[in-house]
């Protein structure tokens, strides 16, 4: 029986060999495409989630009542691990961490490693796997663990325990020892690094270790099974009324109001499995798995679509069927072995696609991983969800997507099948709340394209308030200190053509070549008031070089001295000490070191666009550190002028890698996730439309040659090509509009939700659905187009002789 | 007695009336008989051989088949019945066209979960008969009408059935090939398998040993 079953369906998939063909390549593209979507999608929920006591693990952050409402801080000073772990039950581990880079000066080339400064329980608590040495390597101050990668790069061998290693950190020369080789960082590792070495070797140890107002570093902690967050928060109200005492008061002198809880300072944990996912918005912690589930959204419903598809062709087609259905019932076939019979085919089918979509997934995957820029990859994926994943939504759409045909033909009476009715009414009417569903997803897809890409536009090519097409950035990664090369390079540049001004600060606009981002704030007491602001170290010609507009006042010359006690403000600090004229205005900060504001800058975006433009204060104190280089220049002959900065560079630094570039690129890095997620929707909706075409195209086929009697006797009374052709398009376009009306709010709500994330957006318009419903239906227009202009065209003699 | 119709109506609806398909057909077949049904088109011919089949529903009356009450059985006792004891012929042929001659014979078998081995005896036997052997491999559509409507034949034959019912075998046929049909079913009925066929022609309502008259759905005492 089973082999006769393999044998017709085989004969009459070979029979319709253009339906098969067109089902193979629809369904296979579906599969491959959710194949690839669920493997980034997995990949990205896979995050962090290798950690055997992930359900432990928590990050520190503390929630701070200020009388402008709630911020967040997950920056903590040296003394607070150390303090809570000794004062707090139920802290089974805790370790600070700081990532940072550092130089490996061995044998001239200088290599640079990612260097973490943490605690030697930090081993203990993540599953960064040792190799060789111990576990606890860091309790010895001097020695350093390394992957196996870095020793394969800095030795060219893994076996190199006790070897000694020259490194340059933070300008100092240090020497460590290899204590420990650590297996390399899993590819889903949120934390990544290169090395670490003992906490005590951070920036700054020594003059932090007992202060409480300097914060500069994360901290994770691995609470004992047997208790909650919840109860830590609890535990730690004491805690912090004894060493944020100060700060609690300050608070309630500014008229802060207290949470919730009636704490005006609050320790909070925040789930490791969860850091990947998390935002901190400043006032608000944002936990979401948005993202990733909207990938696998996406995959599911380019799958839902093509099993729509499906539906709809093996429904449509069944009329050519009905007459073996008859006969097989009159020759004694019980329903249960048609349903088989005609669901067998759909699964062969199924599985030929499934085969050909894991064949063409694998096929794409370096393309894809390359234009999504993941690391994700198949073969990693074997063993995971995502098989199981695969395997119920394969089993599922086999079920759905061929059983249900099988059981409206297996269900039909044999005299109408033998006489070749098929009672369409109501099948059209499944058929046609198919399509709708159909149209709608593509509207939306097609509007979230739109919605998406015009948002990453404007984000682009909004005026961040400095000039980020001629300046480029070079991160100070050489041997020297910052600023003897930051004069080098002064003095390299100084003259050269196309060079207008060079300066530096301690940090970045937008995201370097170099990868890091950092921020750093302060807060100090004014008039009273405790305020806060971002800090920004900065070198002569800043605001010149970078084009920031002044608004009042001046910027730090040369000509004044004394400078290192003047600061250039924003508007936003402007508003947050409260001063219609800041000039002049004196800041008491760090330790009563007075400082005179001399100038005030507009306001420019030198933070991400999903936030509002904070405060900031630049300084310009020789005795700081920088970490960047700023280079404007002029915008003729700009590919020129960037090899002469890089060679300019290279002369100062020879075995420093050269990561300058331009600050639009780096703008344009930070919009990375957009960027995929755009491309992907976009892509997600081209294939919907492409499956929907087909889909669309071969239902007006069907219907076409349903009709062709009609056609035919309609012409021949009188109506004209255009009568008939829109006689035949009218029913596709009403199923267009109610999908629009579906599909358009759903849209508009999705896509102001996603919009909500950014401070900076564009402003959603009707017309953007229009838009997107207009295309939907001028492509089914298109579409359908084919075959009823040609339908409508044909000869009547010709249509009614078919019959 | 192989089976008897006592009383049959069968009605459909329209426009709030009752449209009469049968009407108060009563009718006992004997085994071994050749009964043919004749009438002009539209008069109920087809209906009363579906519903004789089993193919079709009657609103009123009693059917026994072989001693079953047809009329009160489920659905699926009377499928077994049908499968066991009658086979089709239609003016259509109905082969099925994804399938060989060979494969077209043996369908039946298959859903009477016969074994293999048998399977291709019987087929093989029927085939011999019917001197059909040399075209097993061939699709329908490579056979002439007359060939096609042997197919159909032996396809209804291979489950030994005790009744065949056969709506106009031989109208899509010459009178040649009709011919050559009729006698087959003679043979047939030689052998002892109870045949009923409808048809319009006298001639080939000649051969069986009963003829009755349809009109309208009535039966006619006379011509
Ligand atoms: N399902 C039905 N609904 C309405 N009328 C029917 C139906 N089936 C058959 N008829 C009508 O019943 C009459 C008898 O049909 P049929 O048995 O096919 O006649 P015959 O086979 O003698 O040509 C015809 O007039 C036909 O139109
Ligand atoms: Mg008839």
């Amino acid at each position: 029986m089973l082999k006769n079953y393999i044998k017709i369906a085989f004969r009459n998939l070979w029979k319709d060999k253009s339906f098969t063909l067109l089902n193979l390549l629809r369904l296979s593209v579906a599969f491959a495409a959710a194949l690839l979507l669920g493997m980034y999608a997995f990949f990205d929920l896979s995050y962090d989630q290798f950690h055997e006591n992930k359900e432990d693990l928590f990050q520190v952050y503390y929630s701070e009542q200020t009388p402008d409402g709630q911020e967040l801080a997950t920056s903590m000073p040296v003394p607070f691990a150390p303090a809570l772990e000794r004062e707090l039950p139920n802290i089974k581990h805790i370790s600070r961490y700081i990532s940072d880079h550092a130089l490996n000066l061995e044998e001239g080339k200088e290599l640079d490693l990612r260097l973490i400064f943490t605690d030697p329980e930090f081993f203990e608590m993540f599953s960064f796997e040792t190799l060789r040495g111990p576990v606890d390597v860091l309790k010895n101050d001097s020695q350093i663990s390394i992957t196996e990668e870095t020793a394969q790069r800095l030795f060219g061998k893994t076996e190199v325990l006790g070897e000694r290693l020259n490194l340059l950190v933070n300008g100092r020369n240090e020497v460590f020892t290899v204590g420990s080789i650590l297996k390399d960082i899993p590819v889903t590792s949120g934390l990544r690094f290169d090395a670490a070495v003992n906490f005590t070797h951070s920036p700054n140890y020594a003059e932090n270790v007992d202060r409480w107002d300097s914060r500069n570093h994360s901290v994770f902690i691995q609470l004992s099974a047997d208790t909650t967050p919840e109860a830590l928060t609890q535990s730690a109200v004491s805690f912090n009324n004894l060493h944020y005492q100060g700060n609690i008061e300050d608070l309630k002198r500014d008229g802060a109001q207290p949470n919730a809880n009636g704490n005006y300072l609050e320790l909070n944990l925040l789930p490791f499995k969860d850091i990947h996912f998390a935002d901190f918005k400043g006032d608000y912690l944002k936990v979401s798995r948005a993202y990733p589930y909207m990938i696998l959204g996406i995959g599911l419903l380019i799958l839902f679509i093509a099993g729509i598809n499906f539906v709809n062709m093996s429904i449509a087609r069944s009329a050519q069927r009905l007459r073996e259905i008859g006969m097989r019932k009159t020759l004694g076939a019980a329903k249960k072995q048609l349903f088989f019979q005609f669901w067998s085919e759909s699964v062969w089918i199924f599985l030929i696609a499934l085969l050909l979509g894991i064949g063409l997934s694998l096929a794409l995957e370096s393309p894809f991983r390359q234009l999504f820029n993941t690391p994700a990859r198949l073969t990693d994926m074997s063993s995971s969800t995502l098989v199981i994943t695969l395997l119920i939504s394969f089993i599922l759409i086999t079920f759905i997507a061929g059983g249900y045909p099988a059981l409206v033909l297996s269900k039909l009476g044999t005299l109408k099948a033998l006489k070749g009715k098929l009672d369409l009414a109501g099948k059209n009417r499944v058929r046609n709340a198919l399509m709708v569903v159909q149209f709608s997803i593509a509207i939306v897809l097609i509007s979230g394209t739109l919605v998406l890409g015009k948002q990453l536009d404007y984000m682009r090519n909004k005026d961040l308030g400095f000039n980020k097409e001629q300046v480029v950035a070079i991160p100070l990664n050489g041997k020297r200190t910052n600023r003897q090369n930051v004069a080098l390079l002064r003095n390299e540049l100084a003259g050269k053509p196309g060079i207008l001004s060079v300066t530096a600060s301690d940090n970045n606009l937008g995201l370097g070549k170099d990868g890091s981002t950092y921020f750093s704030r302060m807060g100090f007491d004014y008039k009273g008031r405790g305020v806060s602001t971002n800090m920004l170290v900065v070198d002569y010609d800043y605001p010149e070089t970078l084009g920031l507009q002044l608004k009042e006042g001046r910027t730090f010359s040369r000509s004044y001295s004394g400078d290192s006690l003047s600061i250039v403000i924003n508007e936003a600090m402007a508003r947050e000490l409260q001063e219609e004229d800041p000039l002049n205005k004196q800041l008491i900060i760090d330790d009563s070191i007075k400082y005179t504001v001399v100038g005030v800058l507009k306001d420019y975006n030198f933070q991400s666009l999903n936030k509002k433009i904070e405060p900031i204060s630049l300084f310009m104190k020789g005795d700081w550190d920088l970490y960047y280089a700023f280079v404007k220049v002029a915008p003729q002959n700009m590919a020129q002028t960037f090899e002469s900065i890089e060679d300019a560079w290279k002369r100062i630094e020879p075995n420093a890698e050269f990561l300058g570039s331009f600050l639009d690129e780096n703008i344009d890095r930070t919009f990375k996730r957009e960027r995929t997620m755009t491309t992907i929707i976009s892509s997600g909706s081209l294939i919907a439309i492409i499956l929907s075409c087909i889909g669309l195209f071969a239902i007006s086929m069907l219907v076409v040659t349903q009709r062709t009697k009609e056609i035919g006797v309609r012409k021949v009374v009188g109506a004209s090509v255009a009568q008939i052709t829109f006689l035949l398009t009218k029913d596709f376009l009403k199923l267009v509009g109610v999908a629009f009306v579906i599909a358009a709010p759903v849209a508009w709500w999705l896509l102001s939700q996603w919009l909500q994330d950014y401070e900076y957006r564009i402003e959603l318009h009707l017309w953007i659905f229009l838009a997107a419903g207009l295309l939907a239906v001028f492509i089914a227009l298109f579409t359908i187009s084919f075959r009823t202009i040609r339908a409508a065209l044909k000869n009547p003699v010709e249509s009614l002789r078919t019959e | 007695m192989l089976l008897q119709l006592n009383h049959i109506y069968k009605w459909v609806k329209q426009g709030g009336k009752r449209v009469f398909l049968l009407n108060d057909i009563s009718l006992d077949v004997e085994e071994g008989e050749f009964i043919s049904i004749m009438g002009p088109s539209g008069s109920g011919k087809s209906t009363l051989l579906n519903v004789i089949g089993m193919l079709d529903e009657f609103q009123e009356g009693e059917y026994i088949f072989d001693g079953e009450p047809v009329h009160s059985l489920k659905e699926k006792q009377r499928s077994k019945l049908y499968k066991e004891y009658i086979g089709f012929v239609f003016q259509a042929y109905h082969l099925i066209d994804e399938l060989t001659v060979y494969e077209n014979i043996e369908t039946p078998l298959l859903y009477k979960n016969i074994k293999s081995s048998e399977r291709k005896a019987l087929v093989a036997d029927m085939l011999d008969r019917f001197n059909i052997v040399g075209k097993k491999d061939l699709f329908p559509a490579q056979l002439s009408g007359g060939q096609q409507q042997l197919v159909g034949i032996a396809r209804a034959l291979i489950a030994k059935p005790k009744l065949i019912l056969a709506d106009e075998p031989t109208g899509n046929l010459n009178s040649k090939q009709g011919e050559e049909i009729m006698e087959l079913f003679k043979e047939l009925n030689a052998e002892g398998v109870t045949i009923i066929q409808a048809t319009h022609s006298e001639s080939n309502a000649a051969y069986g040993n009963r003829i009755i008259h349809l009109l309208d759905g009535s039966k006619q005492l006379q011509p």
